[in-house]
């Protein structure tokens, strides 16, 4: 065809006119990414359209997903090479079974970075339900067993020491679904992603009672891969996460600044970055400015929370025993993990 | 019981179908209507039994009913009509079922029918395990069991073969000549009118009119002896000759009228 | 010419019944897909052998947790499917018998079938709560219209001649309804009992999507929720066995109730 051709003849001639320079004369390596349109993959998106991965020789298509659940398996079904997104006990089931590899890190929940909210009804805000702490004992909605809301709820429950049992989670499914629910009433409270909750909250449907971020930080999404791609295309696989901690430098550097107040810092390039995550995931930039995750501009992870990840689901019988959450994690793509667990 | 009907006509839409029919059946006589296909004779007897309402005239029922009549005006039908779900016996039970009787009279009435159209050991069968002769038998059993004063016959033979047909028109001949029950029977058939009827009246084509009415002044029991062969003859070539023209038109026009 | 005997050329075309012919076939395949998981052919992540779904129905049944995911699915199921049954015979007999009825029903019906109903949950979630109430109406809603169709279609079908018989015996219409057009609408009824009951199966998924902690349709939900194929797998047989179950349920029905056929 004929884009190609030209594309190929102008290699040919840059090839030739900067002659012995350049190695890199072959063709570049094909790839790609399955993500959701979430501000959460902002890297990926940074990445892709300031031409990090290309400038490394690789050529790194964007397949989009509509559900988190849908990313691992396409990993896994060699849809896509790599894969975005929260970590769920539904990964964790695939990856145990030798099918994903953790390498860099995605969102992580922060003191201060507002997104996921602890909510109640307003009826149950009357009834005394006024923190997270209150849970026990409540029924509150969430998506699906072994969501990234599931996961919340038990770490509430860790922290302020109360059984996950004694909660009676409701899978609804779906964010309408939780969403009806909420403002009938049916249940007492929901965790519920941050434009949802200003908007429950603003048109008086209920209360937010604090943020995932600042009760319980934790390791919320990662960026994975088969261990096959590990195994006989590392380097593909080391390029193209040195062009993803570029994108998560310059999203970091844009969004996750704060002063010593806690107050946001509008950071290098903001506007330009914003528009091109809004773009992205296809929302108007004030939206997506209410809900930017915090992103380790180095892509390391909280390696002992992925850990305490898979003990939980574990205990609640949701991810098989065989499990090693060893095994889940290749440490050697990105220096200075934290929170690494010894042995 | 005598039925009368006084100036009926009827049209679907455009179609008349009948007009200016004025005719008398009289007690106790089987009157044959004989007609074409689509001369509007099944429509005529349906506006006698009620099931049709004429778009002018009336029919008027004269005299008083045999107290053991349930079912004054009775039908016999050309596709016989029965509930497959039901046995011979409860086809015609569910004649009588909403009359009041006691279980005992019901039970009688259902016996007598079945003995008298031979269907006794055929109770319990389901239509389906019959034939059809013994399908219009259990139509026509249905129709005794209420003790009909006036019976209308909507061509009940037609839907069998020949061989059955005539076997059953006789059995109708023989149980119809024990009651004498005021009939009108309705066929396109010559020699089931000419065997049956006390009075043929031969009806036109669209609109139906009465175009004749010959009476056969012979009784039913001698007409198939020797000596009244040359009567019949004349008979059914004087009817031939008036339904002929009617029949060789209708034959090419069948599918347009259904 | 020569004597030649006729050949017989009228072979096949007539089907018969071959006994185990079926489960042979599903036994041969069976054994094929637990081989191709064994020898490593088929990855147990996109499907697990036949003896890991067995295993986890076995555990699903230690854990006490079988009779219990059932029994709530099968008061769902009862409840749902009775209660569109029911209004969806008085409609469709409404139809059936009165023009009127008919006129307002059909376009009704129409517009309204084709609703894919688990798009209305989070109103069927406001207006009847997640409890018992909007799953059973979930279920219900699924086997109306397809009622409503079927019962009517099936009066329609009741001999017109048979209606006036019992007409001319002058029987009242109730009996008229109770006698001649129940009992000759009653196969095409049953038919679409059939029918109704599949999609009552099929929505028992989509009701328990509705905050179900227990159940087949939560089971199977759940499973593929956490991406274990195995449970996945053993809720589907469950389904599918529960189908059979209703199914020749309905056969032996009909065949009590349409002996005469």
């Amino acid at each position: 065809m004929f884009p190609i051709s030209r594309r190929a003849a102008l290699a040919g001639l840059g090839a030739s006119l900067a002659a012995p320079a350049i190695v890199n004369a072959q063709a570049p390596a094909k790839t790609s990414v399955g993500v959701l349109r979430l501000s959460s993959s902002g890297p990926v998106f940074v990445a892709a359209e300031r031409g990090y991965w290309r400038d490394l020789g690789l050529d790194v298509e964007l397949k989009y997903f509509t559900a988190a659940q849908q990313v691992p398996v396409a990993v896994t079904s060699n849809d896509a090479e790599f894969g975005v997104t929260g970590l769920t006990a539904a990964f964790y089931n695939l990856a145990g079974r030798g099918a994903l590899k953790i390498v860099a890190s995605q969102a992580r929940d922060e003191k201060g970075f507002p997104l996921t909210a602890y909510m109640a009804t307003n009826a149950a805000y009357e009834r005394g339900l006024r923190s997270p702490k209150d849970y026990a004992g409540k029924r509150i909605g969430i998506t699906t067993t072994g969501s990234t809301f599931h996961y919340m709820l038990g770490l509430i429950a860790r922290k302020y020491n109360f059984d996950i049992n004694g909660v009676t989670l409701v899978p609804l499914q779906t964010l309408p679904n939780m969403q009806a629910a909420f403002k009938g009433g049916q249940i007492d409270g929901i965790l519920a992603p941050v434009t949802l909750a200003r908007a429950l909250e603003a048109d008086g449907s209920g209360k937010i009672l604090a943020w995932a971020g600042d009760e319980t930080p934790w390791q919320l999404g990662a960026l994975f891969t088969s261990p096959r791609a590990i195994d006989t295309r590392r380097n593909v696989v080391e390029r193209f996460i040195a062009g993803y901690v570029r994108g998560a430098a310059d999203f970091h550097a844009a969004f996750n600044l704060r002063d010593a107040a806690g107050k946001e810092i509008y950071g290098t390039n903001y506007a330009e970055t914003l528009s091109l995550v809004a773009r992205a995931v296809q929302q108007p930039t004030e939206l997506v400015a209410q809900g930017l995750p915090y992103i380790d501009p180095q892509g390391r992870l909280d390696v002992g929370d992925i850990y305490a990840q898979v003990a939980f689901w574990q205990q609640a019988n949701l991810v098989t025993r065989e499990v090693n959450a060893r095994d889940v994690i290749d440490l050697s793509f990105v220096r200075g993990h934290m929170n690494v667990p010894r042995g | 019981m005598e039925l009368v009907c006084e100036g009926i006509a009827h049209r679907y839409g455009a179609l008349d179908v009948l007009a200016g029919i004025d005719l008398a059946v009289q007690p106790g006589e089987c009157l044959a209507l004989l007609g074409p296909s689509g001369c509007g004779k099944s429509t005529l007897l349906g506006i006698m039994g009620g099931l049709l309402a004429p778009s002018s005239g009336r029919v008027v029922l004269r005299g008083e009913a045999p107290a053991s009549s349930l079912n004054p005006i009775t039908y016999v039908f050309q596709d016989f009509a029965l509930l497959p779900w039901r046995t011979v016996a409860g086809n015609v039970a569910l004649a009588l079922e909403h009359r009041g009787l006691s279980k005992t009279e019901m039970d009688a009435r259902v016996a007598d029918a079945l003995a008298r159209t031979s269907l006794t050991e055929f109770r319990d069968a389901f239509p389906k395990q019959l034939s059809g002769g013994m399908r219009q038998r259990v139509g026509i059993a249905r129709a005794l069991s209420v003790d009909p004063a006036v019976l209308l016959l909507d061509e009940p033979l037609s839907a069998l073969d020949a061989q059955t047909r005539d076997l059953l028109m006789e059995d109708f001949l023989k149980l119809w000549l024990a009651s004498r029950t005021t009939s009108v029977y309705v066929t396109h058939n010559l020699q089931e009118a000419l065997r049956l009827a006390d009075r043929i009246c031969v009806l036109s084509r669209r609109p139906g009119r009465i175009k004749e009415i010959v009476a056969l002044d012979l009784p039913q029991a001698s007409r198939g002896s020797p000596d009244a062969a040359r009567r019949m003859a004349e008979w059914a070539e004087h009817l031939w000759h008036l339904i002929r023209d009617e029949a060789a038109v209708a034959e090419r026009e069948v599918a347009n009228v259904r | 010419m020569s004597d030649r005997p006729v050949e017989f050329r009228g072979l096949g075309f007539a089907p018969q019944p071959v006994r185990y012919a079926a489960l042979a076939a599903f036994a041969v395949l069976l054994a094929i897909w637990e081989y191709a998981g064994r020898a490593g052919l088929v990855s147990p992540i996109f499907l697990p052998p036949p003896s890991t779904i067995a295993k986890a129905l076995a555990d699903l049944w230690a854990q006490g947790l079988l009779l219990r995911h059932l029994s709530e699915s099968a008061y769902r199921l009862v409840f749902g499917w009775g209660l569109g049954t029911f209004v969806g015979l008085a409609a469709g007999f409404a139809m059936g018998i009165w023009s009127v009825s008919r006129a307002i029903g059909v376009p009704f019906v129409s517009a309204l079938f084709p609703i894919p109903k688990i798009s209305l949950l989070p109103l069927l979630i406001l207006w009847l709560g997640i409890g018992e109430a909007s799953k059973v109406a979930t279920i219900a809603l699924g086997v109306f219209f397809p009622t409503v169709i079927a019962t009517y279609a099936a009066i329609d079908a009741v001999p017109r001649n048979l209606i006036r018989m019992g007409q001319s015996f002058g029987l009242p219409t109730s009996d008229v309804l109770r006698k001649i057009v129940l009992p000759g609408a009653l196969p095409g009824i049953l038919a679409g009992f059939r029918i109704s009951s599949s999609i009552a199966l099929i929505l028992l998924v989509s009701a328990e999507m509705i905050g179900a902690q227990y159940g087949i349709g939560a089971f199977v939900l759940q499973a593929g929720n956490l991406m274990l194929t195995d449970q996945l797998l053993a809720g589907v047989v469950i389904l599918s066995i529960l189908g059979l179950a209703i199914g020749t349920g309905l056969g032996q029905l009909e065949k009590r109730l349409l002996r005469w056929r």
